[in-house]
C-alpha cells in the first residue's frame, strides 16, 4: 500500500500507465488486505525527519472532519530543544489517537460506546455516547475532546470514512514532507510494517502499556511524556505564576 | 544531559468535567456521610443521638437529591441518561455508579420517608387544610417498622456511593493527581467534614443548642483529623517514594505557585477550623461548620479543576481556577441555590423535629396545626 501521498500519486502513474491496477492504492490495498482472511490492522509511522510543523495535518482533519473551532482531533506540536547550551533546534510532534490495541478510554466508557473496531480503529458510536467524558479523561494522550456542537466525545477516526472508501487518513493525504504514513502493520510487505523493521521507532507514553498504532521515527525521549518545560503562551495561564 | 524544552506550539485542553462534577462529589459525599452518621440514632435506636440524627438526615435527603441532578446536568448529552441502565459496561466503575446513585437516593428518601410516616399519618388525621395530603404522604397507616430495614439497605447504599466515587476517579491513570489509592478515603474524610459543617450550621439556624453545637464540633475535630492525617501520609509516601503513584501525582504540581498556594490554603482550612473546634467547641459552629464546608467543597475542586488543568503530554498548567467561566459559577451558585431550596421545603413542610425512633415515634406530642 501507498502511504503517502507521493507514493499515492506514483500509483496513479503506474494505473495510467498499465491501465490494470485499481487507481487507488490503498482500495487496493484494502481489498488485499481482507482477502484469504487476512485482516488489516491499520497504524500510521510518523517520521519526525520530515516533519516541517506546516499544520496542512491540521487544517486537512479539520476539514475533512468538520472539526469544531476550539478543537483539534491532530494537531503539530512545536517545542524548541536546547540541549547542553548547544543552539536550539526546533522539533515538531504531529499529535493524534494511538488508537491503542490496550486503549484505556474503552473499559470506562459506562454504556460501550467506545469501541475497537475490526482494523484496529478505536470509535465511538455518537448515537450511544451520552457524554459524560470518562474516556477524555481517561485518555492518556489528551486525544480526545468533548465536541461541542455534536455534544459527543470526539477524535481522531483515522479517518474510518476514507480508509472505507480505500482511501488515506485525510492527514497523510495532505502531508507535504511526507512525514505521516499510513497502511497495514498486520502486512509484512506495506510500507509501514517495513518502516517500522527498518528503523528506530518510539511511541508516545510508553510507560502507559497502552500498546499503541502510532509510532515515531525520531523521537527524542524528553518529548515521550508530559512534556515538562515552558509551556506555550496562552492568555489564562499568564497569572499562574509558574515556577518551571 | 541538560535539556531544556520551550513550548511553542501546544493545544488547549479545556476541563471536560465541568463545575457541576465538583458539585457532584461534593453533595453526594455529604449525603453519603450524612446518612451513615443518622444511622445510629434512627435504625439503631439510640435515642439520646436523636437530635444529631435529625440534622443528619436532613443534609442527607436534601443534598441526596440535589446531586444526582447536578452529575446530570454535567453529562453532555442528558437525555440519553436511560442508556446507563440499557448499555452497563461493567468494566467502567461510572457504570456501577449508574445504578448505586438511584438505589442510593430511594433507599434514602424511603429511610426519611418511614421515619416521617406516624407523623405523616396523624397529620392527616387531623382537621386542616392540608390534611389529604399528608393522608396521601403516609399511604394510610403509621407503621414504620420497616424504617431499619430501609435505613440498612441506604447505608449500604452509602458506602456503595463512597466506593464508587472514589475508584472511579483514583482509576484514572492518565491524570496522576488522581490515580493515587488514598484517594478515595480523602474523599469519604472529606465528605465526613463537610457533612459535619452542613450539621453545625444547620444547628445554629435551626436548634440553637450548645451541647449539640460541642458535640458536632468534637467530631468536626476528629473528621479533620483524619483529614490531616490522611494528607501527611499522602505527602510522606509522594516525598519519600514509597508510593511511585504518589510521587508522580507531586511532581505532576510540584513546582508551580498556584499549586504551592492551594496547598497553603488547603492546609489553613484544616487547621482553622480543628484548632476552633478543639479550643472553643461552643460558639464556634458557625466559623467551623462554614470553613468546613468550604474545606470538602475546595478539596474537590481542586482534586477535579486543578487535576484536568495539568497537561497529560503538554507543557505547564492550564487555567486551574475557574476554567469555564461565568457559566461554570452559575452552575456552582445554581446547585447551591436549589440545595438551599430543598433546606426551606424541608423545614417549612415536612415535621423533621418529629422523626423519632421507628414504631415509636407516632405517639410523640406534636404541635397544633390550625391553617
Amino acid at each position: 500500500m501507498d502511504t503517502t501521498r507521493r507514493g499515492f500519486l506514483s500509483a496513479i502513474g503506474k494505473v495510467t500507465i498499465g491501465a490494470a491496477a485499481s487507481v487507488a492504492g490503498a482500495a487496493g490495498a484494502a481489498e488485499a488486505a481482507t482477502a484469504e482472511g487476512h485482516v488489516a490492522h491499520w497504524g500510521m509511522v510518523v517520521d519526525l525527519r520530515k516533519c516541517i510543523g506546516c499544520q496542512a495535518c491540521t487544517v486537512a482533519c479539520i476539514m475533512e472532519n468538520a472539526v469544531p473551532e476550539d478543537a483539534f482531533r491532530t494537531h503539530v506540536s512545536v517545542y524548541e530543544l536546547v540541549k547542553d547550551g548547544q543552539d536550539p533546534a526546533m522539533v515538531m510532534l504531529p499529535r493524534l489517537c494511538n488508537h491503542c490495541d490496550d486503549p484505556p478510554c474503552l473499559p470506562v466508557c459506562p454504556v460501550e460506546a467506545t469501541f475497537k473496531a475490526e482494523n484496529g480503529e478505536v470509535l465511538v458510536d455518537a448515537s450511544k455516547c451520552v457524554g459524560c467524558a470518562y474516556c477524555v479523561q481517561a485518555c492518556p494522550y489528551d486525544a480526545r475532546f468533548i465536541n461541542h456542537e455534536t455534544q459527543v466525545a470526539d477524535k481522531c477516526t483515522f479517518c474510518f470514512h476514507r480508509t472505507q472508501a480505500g482511501l488515506l487518513p485525510a492527514c497523510v493525504e495532505t502531508c507535504v514532507g511526507g512525514a505521516r504514513n499510513f497502511g497495514d502493520l498486520n502486512d509484512p510487505e506495506s510500507e509501514v510494517s517495513k518502516m517500522l523493521t527498518e528503523n528506530e521507532v518510539s511511541v508516545l507514553r510508553p510507560e502507559m502499556h497502552t500498546n499503541p498504532n502510532v509510532y515515531y521515527i525520531g523521537l527524542d525521549e524528553v518529548l515521550e511524556g508530559r512534556v515538562a518545560g515552558e509551556a506555550a503562551y496562552h492568555p489564562e495561564m499568564a497569572d499562574h505564576g509558574e515556577a518551571h | 544531559m541538560d535539556v531544556q524544552v520551550h513550548e511553542l506550539v501546544g493545544a488547549v485542553h479545556e476541563a471536560a468535567w465541568l463545575p457541576w462534577a465538583v458539585q457532584y462529589f461534593f453533595l453526594i459525599a455529604i449525603s453519603a456521610t450524612a446518612l451513615l452518621m443518622a444511622l445510629p440514632g434512627f435504625a439503631f435506636g439510640r435515642e439520646e443521638a436523636l437530635p444529631r440524627a435529625r440534622l443528619a438526615l436532613m443534609t442527607a435527603v436534601t443534598t441526596g437529591i440535589t446531586a444526582p441532578i447536578a452529575l446530570l446536568a454535567d453529562l453532555h448529552q442528558p437525555a440519553r441518561f436511560w442508556e446507563f441502565f440499557v448499555y452497563t459496561h461493567t468494566s467502567s466503575w461510572m457504570a456501577w455508579g449508574a445504578w448505586i446513585v438511584p438505589s442510593y437516593v430511594v433507599f434514602t428518601l424511603g429511610f426519611a420517608w418511614a421515619l416521617h410516616r406516624p407523623a405523616f399519618f396523624a397529620m392527616g388525621q387531623e382537621n386542616w387544610r392540608f390534611a389529604w395530603l399528608f393522608r396521601w404522604l403516609s399511604l394510610g397507616g403509621p407503621s414504620n417498622g420497616f424504617a431499619p430495614l430501609l435505613g440498612g439497605l441506604a447505608g449500604v447504599a452509602a458506602l456503595g456511593i463512597l466506593t464508587y466515587t472514589g475508584v472511579e476517579v483514583m482509576v484514572v491513570r492518565a491524570r496522576p493527581l488522581w490515580n493515587t489509592p488514598l484517594l478515595p478515603l480523602q474523599f469519604a474524610a472529606t465528605g465526613f467534614v463537610g457533612a459535619l459543617g452542613v450539621m453545625l450550621v444547620l444547628e445554629r439556624m435551626l436548634s440553637r443548642d450548645g451541647a449539640l453545637e460541642a458535640a458536632l464540633n468534637r467530631r468536626l475535630v476528629f473528621a479533620l483529623c483524619v483529614v490531616a492525617g490522611l494528607g501527611a501520609i499522602w505527602l510522606t509516601v509522594a516525598k519519600s517514594g514509597l508510593s511511585p503513584a504518589h510521587s508522580q501525582a507531586l511532581a505532576s504540581v510540584a513546582g508551580f505557585t498556584i499549586w504551592k498556594e492551594i496547598a497553603f490554603w488547603g492546609a489553613a482550612a484544616i487547621a482553622v477550623p480543628l484548632l476552633l473546634g478543639l479550643i472553643a467547641p461552643r460558639h464556634t459552629g458557625w466559623a467551623t461548620g462554614l470553613i468546613a464546608i468550604h474545606a470538602a467543597w475546595m478539596f474537590r475542586w481542586t482534586v477535579f479543576m486543578g487535576g484536568q488543568a495539568v497537561p497529560k503530554v503538554g507543557s505547564g498548567l492550564y487555567d486551574a481556577l475557574l476554567p469555564t467561566g461565568v457559566a461554570g459559577l452559575m452552575g456552582v451558585i445554581g446547585t447551591f441555590g436549589l440545595w438551599v431550596f430543598l433546606l426551606v421545603v424541608y423545614t417549612t413542610f415536612l415535621p423533621w423535629t418529629e422523626a423519632g425512633l421507628p414504631e415509636r415515634s407516632h405517639c410523640a406530642p406534636r404541635p397544633a396545626r390550625s391553617v
